[in-house]
């Protein structure tokens, strides 16, 4: 164990004094599933990172084993319909993007969170669900509802919310100061000074994510739907490759000829070490660079980044989602799974996590006033998630399907010069008017 | 007595089959039980995390359909190319190598075996080591050409440079598979020969090219064979490399098969393009047989 992790070890101890006392009086509700193992897979990702030193103090409150399986966040999917699919799990507790939840559930892997919440035995008195943000609630746990995949009539909760994401704007103030400019508020404001920070600054202007499938259908869609785009009209007709669409991917282009070297073969992790490595002067992206600014192995601008409003474009907005933990219907140990995603989600661990450099995902933590006095950035947050389209990504279950093999495909191609914009996004729509029929959707 | 002599005769007779049998069995299942799901799972659709009850038969459509689709032909072409570009530079790079080592040097075995160190490191491993020496921010491959005033290159992020990057990852993991096949025959040479050449005058390159190598011929059509094979087959190091991007310029075909079996959940489709891959590589596996055939000089 590194210095590092030691600290954040004490801290872990320390923050979670009150969860301590209130584990004595649930002494009932963790007896029974001591000594369990329960396996979790997580992926590597900075928050997730921040967390793993309490899951060794839950193991101490409670005597739950927690075993960790982590892995690239990508891979991740592949791995667990393999072990989902078996008679038994050997997941008792699994990582989720958002854009998997509808196809987990449709296809019976997922366990509904309902009857676990509401059973006396297991269900924490003091968990406050109200308390989580409403959006990430929303586009990471319910399935169900008009759509299909966010809250409304119907709709069952199947994941809570655990390393949450809102797209805000950080910059490097000294750059933006040394050449007189002032942080973007619209995208015409921030296409402007791609090239003065490219040419004068001599660095990279925005850092983005480019590589081809996932990763550059999330760069696309991220700059869509404050564009004015949208992915699907109420009918589920493509409209992504409208004239919004097609500027989200010129301005993506724009990143990429002002950018730091290498963009169309960024993942998120590339793309935020751009940053942080002061390789470029804007990055427009999650809130899981609150945590990398100020972690000093990964960071070498810290104290020089400032945060605004995602820019607007035909209007606000701001993307919002990220990871969920969710328990397969398989595991054999749901109960202890159920356990420890109530603890580690609970009030005090998400200050203590967000303290760490996880991010928070709590209305209470952003007003949390020991939280704010180390990342300030939260009020901003707190701005932002005013402006966060729930409905940014269809996260249907076919959506995989799209995501990573269509859309990131030809967006991809757009990037590298091979297509254009619009002939990449109407190939696209033409791939996706197909997926859409095959999966019911369309008619004609 | 004659009754005896026809039960001995068929003893004789059936006893290679019966020795055999067992192994052929046992090989038979192992080989053709998979081969036979797959051409089975060819024809349904199907999605991973459902009951089996819930796949549909949809007959060959799905083999016909790889046949035509733009994006397997595509992948088709990239997965040849791959082959092509690997196998070559393999051949030539291992083959010299092999003539150089051949010779008798003070440390030579130290060199062998550092030559064929990367063969034994695994694939995924590779994948990820090469994908951080091409980085674009902090990797060696722009450290170097840094240094002879070569600006910053997207290796990863560029159609081209990806490809020449995947095609450097395997002719550096590979190539000591050509100079091990080439350096044992070259030690299984009829030195006679060679010192008849040199009594004949043939210079050190004459006795390469005029007897060495074609004394080689046939372990060298069999090692490129088998390289070939093994490049249609290539999936980890460009899993971890590029995942067939950018776009889908490294897309080779094992590549779009594990994209469409897992990401798109199309295993029936998956199989169906596996099951035409396979095609391709027992073509390659019996035109490797014919050439040179372990089996073939017994019979004789």
């Amino acid at each position: 164990m590194q210095r590092r992790d030691g600290l954040k070890l004490l801290a872990a101890t320390a923050l979670c004094a009150p969860a301590v006392t209130r584990a004595a009086h649930a002494a009932d509700r963790f007896a029974t599933y001591r000594g369990t193992t329960i396996v979790v897979n997580w992926p590597a990702h900075p928050h997730y990172d921040a967390a793993i030193p309490f899951v060794v103090e839950f193991t101490k409150q409670t005597g739950i084993k927690v075993e960790i399986d982590k892995m690239q966040y990508m891979r991740m999917h592949d791995k667990q319909l393999l072990e989902m699919s078996k008679p038994q799990s050997d997941y008792d507790l699994i990582t989720i993007l958002g854009m998997w939840k509808t196809e987990y559930v449709k296809k019976d892997l997922l366990a509904p969170l309902g009857p676990m919440m509401k059973n006396a035995d297991l269900a924490d008195p003091d968990y406050d669900l109200a308390d989580v943000v409403p959006a990430y609630l929303n586009n990471i746990g319910a399935v169900g509802g008009p759509k299909g995949y966010l809250a409304g009539p119907g709709a069952e909760l199947y994941a809570l919310p655990f390393g949450t994401e809102t797209s805000v704007l950080a910059y490097r103030a000294d750059i933006l100061d040394s050449l007189g400019l002032q942080p973007p508020a619209t995208y015409d404001e921030l296409l402007a000074m791609l090239d003065p920070i490219h040419d004068k600054a001599k660095i990279g202007a925005v850092t983005s994510r480019g590589q081809s499938g996932h990763q550059a259908t999330h760069a696309f869609l991220l700059h869509l739907n404050p564009l004015g785009g949208q992915f699907f009209d109420e009918n589920w007709n493509v409209e992504f490759n409208g004239p919004a669409g097609v500027k989200a991917v010129e301005t993506l282009k724009r990143f990429v000829e002002t950018g730091p070297a290498g963009i169309p073969s960024y993942g998120f992790g590339e793309m935020e070490n751009a940053f942080l490595l002061g390789q470029s002067a804007l990055y427009l992206d999650t809130i899981a660079v609150f945590g990398g600014v100020k972690n000093p192995a990964k960071s070498k601008v810290d104290g020089k980044v400032r945060y605004a409003l995602h820019p607007k474009g035909a209007r606000y907005s701001a993307e919002s989602g990220g990871f969920g933990i969710a328990i397969p219907k398989r595991s054999a140990n749901q109960e202890a799974a159920f356990l420890f995603m109530q603890w580690i989600t609970s009030k005090s661990l998400d200050v203590a996590i967000a303290k760490a450099g996880g991010v928070a995902m709590r209305n209470s933590t952003l007003d949390d006033a020991g939280v704010l006095a180390m990342y300030p950035e939260y009020k901003l947050l707190k701005q932002q998630l005013v402006y966060t389209d729930a409905d940014w990504r269809p996260m249907i279950p076919e959506f995989g399907e799209i995501d990573e093999q269509v859309l990131g495909l030809r967006v991809s191609e757009a990037l590298i010069g091979s297509k254009t914009p619009k002939q990449a996004l109407d190939e696209s729509a033409t791939a996706v008017a197909a997926i859409m029929k095959r999966g019911g959707y369309l008619k004609t | 007595m004659a009754r005896v002599g026809a039960f001995k005769s068929m003893v004789n007779r059936s006893a290679p089959y019966m020795l055999a049998g067992p192994a052929v069995l046992v090989i038979g299942f192992g080989c053709l039980y998979p081969t036979l799901l797959a051409l089975r799972l060819g024809m349904e659709q199907w999605s991973l995390g459902t009951p089996w009850s819930s796949a549909t038969y949809v007959g060959l459509s799905a083999f016909g359909l790889a046949l035509t689709d733009p994006v397997v032909l595509h992948s088709f072409g990239v997965t040849l190319a791959f082959a092509a570009v690997v196998v070559g530079c393999e051949m030539l790079l291992g083959t010299a190598l092999a003539l150089l080592l051949e010779q008798p040097m003070r440390g030579m075995a130290v060199f062998r075996t550092i030559f064929i160190a990367p063969m034994m490191v695994a694939p995924i491993v590779v994948g990820m080591m090469w994908r951080y020496l091409f980085d674009t921010q902090y990797g060696f491959a722009n450290y170097l050409i840094g240094l002879v005033g070569i600006g910053p290159q997207t290796w990863l992020g560029d159609p081209v440079l990806a490809f020449a990057a995947i095609v450097l990852s395997d002719v550096w993991q590979w190539t000591p598979f050509v100079l091990i096949m080439v350096l044992a025959g070259l030690q299984n040479i009829d030195q006679s020969a060679l010192e008849a050449a040199r009594i004949d005058g043939a210079t050190p390159l004459q006795a390469i090219l005029r007897v060495k190598l074609p004394m080689l011929a046939s372990v060298l059509v069999v090692t490129a064979l088998m390289r070939l094979i093994d490049a249609f087959r290539v999936l980890e190091v460009i899993y971890a490399l590029t995942f067939g991007g950018p776009g889908n310029a490294t897309e080779v075909l094992p590549v779009l098969i594990y994209k469409t079996a897992f990401v798109s959940q199309k295993l029936g489709t998956a199989s169906a393009i596996s099951v035409l891959l396979l095609l391709v590589v027992s073509a390659l596996s019996v035109a490797a047989l014919a050439i040179s055939n372990p089996m073939r000089d017994g019979r004789r």
